[in-house]
Order: structure tokens, then sequence, then C-alpha cells
């Protein structure tokens, strides 16, 4: 095994000589002859007219690789799950898991790159030193990602983003439309907790792991405290080349609104001149909208007592709503339940799972990559239809996985509960989010 | 360039130590910490204690991983990061800093705020400076004590500041990482010297972050008291006795 069990590195290097890039990630690097051969492998393979993307070393671990724009080759080195995934189904199906999981963190640290350098400079390295020291800028939201650590962010995973369901949107939408307007922008976004609020009807048709990886820019923004930046940001699929300006503004600590514009206006006029005259009638408004909290649903939702978990996706939208419950002294916590952090590593885990073997992901993914993919379980291939529900029961929980055309929901669920009684929580639960909040 | 007050002429030094500041100070505390205040907050008073709020903006200038974040993220009570990432933009921080000039013994809130910009996205995106220039009321340029080029660089760095195109802008220099004494570059004598030929207050930061203010009050209270001494100038309403003092000191 390559690494300790749980630690994680990331390689980066030109791919058409392996000099290396950069390396983030686990403390103790990885040597560099070890590095190089890697690369190798990967070399000698393309040779041969063979694309290597991933093994699995004997210990456990993984390697994945990929190559963007002909030009930088990322490299995620795992020492597995230190037994982690074992709770659902076996190791087998937790280090498809892993690669998943592997894959796309490759997809988010080029998209980072990009983000904040531009193609231009990562598809024809001119200069490897100059490379190396602007790739530094990245470093911040690489890091983000390789911690996964925020509890309740799972839009770095399903490419749908996180949001929260205020109790009062109209209000909310309206201000974000006027306020991006006075900002001669159409792609305006109010952040609450790190999760989208209110967003203009043109921030929805950005490409949504542009959605999903300003979110990531902005709560990063947010959470060292300042107050007011003006970013060029680079969109990897809208304006790959041409930067734009993401202004962001901290209206509340907690509450962000941003904005992607032009050259104009400045911050200065646009922070003097506009955000208080949009946002301080609704100061109110937005305190109640922070009062959600982890919750992400108004308080209009009320949830069967039986959730342990959820995430719901919308289809059409690409926005996800997700919450654990914390509740130590569950009534049905004999035996006890999983902790709270355990609960959201376990509904990555059935996201994956359910994903990669029975619901579809047309819109997330690539031909390329639902060809490399290749995980979708055998049976389901044979039929011409699509599964709609699923569920999974392993020694910490159920899961309980539900299709339609619109949603996708993802449940956990005390063990407690009987299995045939699944399917009708996760059915009500679908129809309480939605009757109450038209997501 | 107007000539800078001595320390303490015009606004109460060490005013936080005293009593009769507590209950301004306590407006931007929140159990036992500095309280963040977002865009549209600000410190409240009761409605008979009137007190007015000025506003500045102010530019930190300096060398990539002088501490330029960190600074801004110390005078705000924020906390600070502990690994170093390039600012790849602008980032703006807010300080509200009460203050009482001394003469009139009139209290009022300073809002300072901080504008960080990282070098490299100075370098490769050219409407990120004159957008840190504009309307900026007074520039903090950094160097650290442990990088003997960050010293070396201010003569050009001021000099970029100084001319009939910048206006009237209030300069400090602080020095951070002053704590790190054994990596010290930067010798006290040079210190000395450079404050001797440019005449700037040159302020020192760096080591644990107490919980006190007192390790950002002589920054802040310097800043403010420059600040309200330029606009004092500028308004050609400078105390008489403010003028006179400055002028036999220096």
């Amino acid at each position: 095994m390559m690494l300790q069990d749980g630690s994680l590195q990331l390689l980066c290097l030109t791919a058409s000589s392996g000099v290396p890039l950069f390396t983030r990630g686990a403390s103790k690097q990885l040597p560099f002859s070890v590095i190089g051969s890697l690369n190798g492998v990967h070399m000698f393979g393309g040779g041969q007219g063979v694309v290597l993307t991933c093994c699995e070393t004997a210990g456990g671990g993984k390697v994945v690789w990929r190559v963007f724009q002909d030009s930088v080759m990322l490299i995620a080195v795992s020492g597995g799950r230190g037994g982690g995934g074992g709770g659902q189904g076996g190791a087998g199906s937790s280090s498809k898991e892993e690669e998943v999981r592997l894959q796309r963190l490759l997809e988010n640290v080029w998209s980072c790159m990009v983000l904040v350098l531009g193609q231009d400079e990562l598809a024809n390295v001119r200069n490897v030193e100059r490379l190396k020291r602007d790739l530094r800028s990245c470093f911040g939201l690489i890091d983000q990602l390789l911690e996964d650590r925020q509890e309740g962010i799972l839009g770095n995973l399903t490419h749908c983003a996180d949001s929260l369901l205020p109790p009062n949107p109209a209000l909310l939408q309206e201000a974000v439309e006027n306020f991006a307007q006075s900002a001669d922008s159409e792609f305006g976004c109010l952040i609450v907790h790190g999760k989208i609020a209110a967003a203009t009807e043109k921030w929805w048709r950005l490409a949504p792991q542009e959605v999903v990886l300003l979110s990531a820019l902005m709560r990063s923004l947010s959470a060292s405290g300042s107050a007011s930046c003006d970013y060029p940001v680079f969109l990897p699929q809208g304006s790959p080349t041409v930067a734009h300006r993401l202004l962001r503004f901290q209206l509340l600590p907690g509450a962000d609104v941003c904005v992607l514009c032009g050259p104009t206006p400045s911050l200065h006029r646009a922070e003097s001149g506009l955000v208080c005259r949009f946002w301080s009638p609704l100061v109110e408004t937005l305190r109640d909208c922070l009062a959600v909290g982890d919750r992400c649903l108004p308080g209009s939702v009320s949830l069967r007592p039986d959730v342990l978990a959820l995430l719901l996706i919308n289809r059409e939208t690409r926005r996800s709503v997700s919450l654990v419950r914390t509740s130590t002294n569950h009534p049905l916590g004999d035996p006890p339940l999983p902790s709270k952090a355990r609960c959201w590593e376990l509904l990555k885990l059935f996201y994956i799972f359910s994903t990669t073997r029975y619901f579809s992901q047309e819109e997330t993914l690539g031909l390329e990559e639902r060809a490399q993919r290749g995980n979708t379980e055998d049976f389901v291939l044979g039929f011409s239809h699509q599964p709609l529900q699923c569920y999974l029961v392993t020694d910490e929980c159920k899961s309980f996985g539900l299709q339609t055309p619109q949603h996708q929901l993802f449940l956990l669920i005390p063990l407690s509960v009987p299995t045939l009684a699944l399917r009708t929580v996760a059915t009500q639960t679908l129809s309480d989010i939605t009757a109450a909040t038209a997501f | 360039m107007s000539l800078i007050p001595p320390p303490g002429s015009i606004i109460a030094a060490d005013w936080h130590r005293c009593a009769d500041s507590k209950e301004y100070f306590s407006k931007i505390l929140r159990k036992m910490r500095r309280k963040n205040f977002g865009l549209l907050e600000s410190p409240v008073m009761p409605p008979h204690v009137a007190v007015d709020t000025v506003h500045y903006k102010i530019f930190i200038s300096g060398k990539s991983g002088v501490g330029k974040t960190t600074l801004a993220a110390r005078l705000a009570g924020l906390n600070i990061p502990n690994m170093h990432y390039e600012t790849t933009g602008i980032e703006t921080t807010v300080v509200y800093w009460p203050v009482k000039l001394r003469e009139s013994g009139r209290v009022l809130f300073f809002r300072l705020q901080l504008w960080d910009c990282g070098e490299n996205a100075l370098r490769r995106f050219d409407h990120l400076l004159p957008s840190c220039k504009e309307q900026v009321d007074a520039v903090l340029f950094l160097f650290s004590f442990t990088d003997r080029m960050s010293f070396d660089d201010l003569s050009n760095q001021i000099a970029k500041w100084t001319g009939p195109s910048v206006g009237r802008v209030v300069k400090l220099v602080v020095g951070t990482k002053f704590d790190l004494f054994m990596h010290c570059d930067v010798a006290e004598r040079d210190v000395r010297n450079f404050q001797e030929t440019w005449s700037l207050p040159v302020l020192r930061t760096g080591g644990e972050v107490s919980d006190g203010l007192g390790d950002v009050a002589p920054i802040l209270n310097c800043l403010a008291e420059n600040l309200w001494h330029q606009d004092c100038v500028t308004a050609g309403s400078a105390g008489h006795h403010t003028q006179q003092e400055t002028g036999t000191l220096f």
C-alpha cells in the first residue's frame, strides 16, 4: 500500500513530459520514484494505444488517472477507506464507490484550475516554472475539495447545487433579480449557510458543474469573514478563456450575495451604491432564512420521524436539498443510530451506489465517462426500462432510493423500521416536501 | 506630504483600557471575541448616545506571502488562516473601531475597510489595481521581518503612491512576523534609518493573537489618527494646536 488508510494524495504533472507541477493532500508525500512510475505506467499504456484510467492496489488503495486538454495529467492516489465503506455491501462495492469518487474529484480539481487560471494558460504550457507558481493560486479550492469535510455539502459529488429553501422565497428571488440587474448582470445568487437560497434564472443556465464550483468558491470566501470580494473567474464550460468578475458581498454573517459581471460596476461603486439599497429592507427576511440553518427546509415542511437523513434532487433544475437529523435520543434509536458525520458519509455512499448501479445519470455524465464507469449491474442493461426504486439494508441503517421523472430521493432510515415500510416512508417524504415547497 | 501627527496627539491613546470606553467597545465585541459585521450591520448605540461613523478605505500593499490577508484578519478579529493561500482577487474586510478625540472628547466610530489583493492577481489582471485605488484614503505598506527583500522593496512601493496623480493618501508601514526573531532579517537599525528617511510611522505586528484588543489597538489608533488628521488638513480646519505641535516635532 502506498499511502495510509483513508489518506488521499493528488498529483499534477505535465502530460507530455511528466514534469511534476504540484502535489496536494496526505501529509506524507509519495516519493518521487513512485510519482515517476505512476506517470510512466500511464505513458506506457498510451504508447500501446491503451488509456489507463484506474487501478487497485493489493492493500485496497486506488489510483485514478486523467489527462485534460492533452496538457495536464491529474492522478489521485487513495490509501483505501480503512474499511469505512464496508457497511455498504462489502469491500468489492466500496472500491467501486471510491473509484467514482476519485474520478469526480479529478474533474472538480481540473474545473478549479480552469476557474482560477483560465484554460489557455493550462492548455498551452509555455513556461513550466511560471505555471507552477500560478497554480499555487488554486490550492485553497483544491484543498477544500480534498478535505471534503463540510457536512451538508454534496454538490461536489452530485453536481447538483446544494440549496436551502427559504420560508419567503418570492421576496428574496425578486431582490436577487433586481440587484443583479442594477449591477449590469444577469447572473446573481444568494447563498445562505453555503447553500443557494435564491438565484436569477440565468444562474441556473450555467453548467451544473459551474454552479457547484461557484458555490464552493463562495463558501471559502464567506468562511474567511471578509466583507466583499472582486474575484476574476473563468467559467470552465461557458467562458474558459475570458475572465468574468465575481462580486461577492457579505450581507450578514452566513448570508452572501454575488453577481457575475463584466468590467462595470467597480466593487466600490456596487458596494456603496447598490448593496444597502436593495438589501437593507430585507434584513429580517434574511435573518429568517439564516434561522432555517442545517435543516435546509422551511418550518412548513414536517418530516416523518423515521427519516434519519435525506438527499432530494430536482433533476430538471439540477438542485438538491439534503439534511441529517441530529437526534441522539431518537425514539427509534435502538440499536444505536449512526453519528451525524457517519450519516453524511452513508448518504454519499448510497447516492453513488444507487446512481452507478440503477439510476440513470445522463444529466451529469458525459458519454465518455459513462462508458468509463461501466458499473451498471448487468441485469439493468438487459432491460429497456429504468429501475424506479432501490433499497439496501446494512448493519448500520436502511437506505431507500426513489426516482421519478422530476426527482431523485435518497433516504436513510433507522434499522428498527420494518423493511416493508421503506417505500411508504419514501413516497410520503417526497410528497411532504414537494407539496409544501414546490421544489 | 502632510506631516504626521505624533502618536496620541489627536486621539486618546490606549482608550480601550479606560473605563469610559467600555460601552463603546462592548458594541464591537461578542462573547469576548470581536463581532463580525455584515455589510447591512453596524455597531448600534442606544438612542441617547449619538455616535457618528466615519468611513475610510485602506489598501494593503506588499509582496506575496508577506501577510496581507493575515493582517486584515488580525485587525478585524477574524480567524487567522493557518495555511498560506494566495488571495486570487480583491477581498475587503471591515473593521469598526471606536475612537475618542482628545481635544473635544467626542467619540467616533471609525469604519475601516481594508482592501487586500494578492500580488499575482494584481499582475495577472489589469483592472484590480485601479479598483483598489479608487477613492482610497490610506495605504498600509507591509514588509516581513523575515524577508529582507520585502523591506528593501518598500521604497519602490511607496514611490508608486507618491505624486500628484495619487492625491492625498495616508501612508503607514507595518512590519509583520515580528515574533519570529530567530529568523529576523531586518535589523532594528535599518527600520530606524528607514523611518528617518521617509518620516512615516512604522508599526509592528506578529505572534499569537491575544483575546484582548491590545495587540491591534496601536495599529488601529495610529491609522485612525492619521486619517482624521488628513481629513482635518484637507478641510483646512486642522486644530491650530495640532499643527503647531507637529511643526515643532519634525
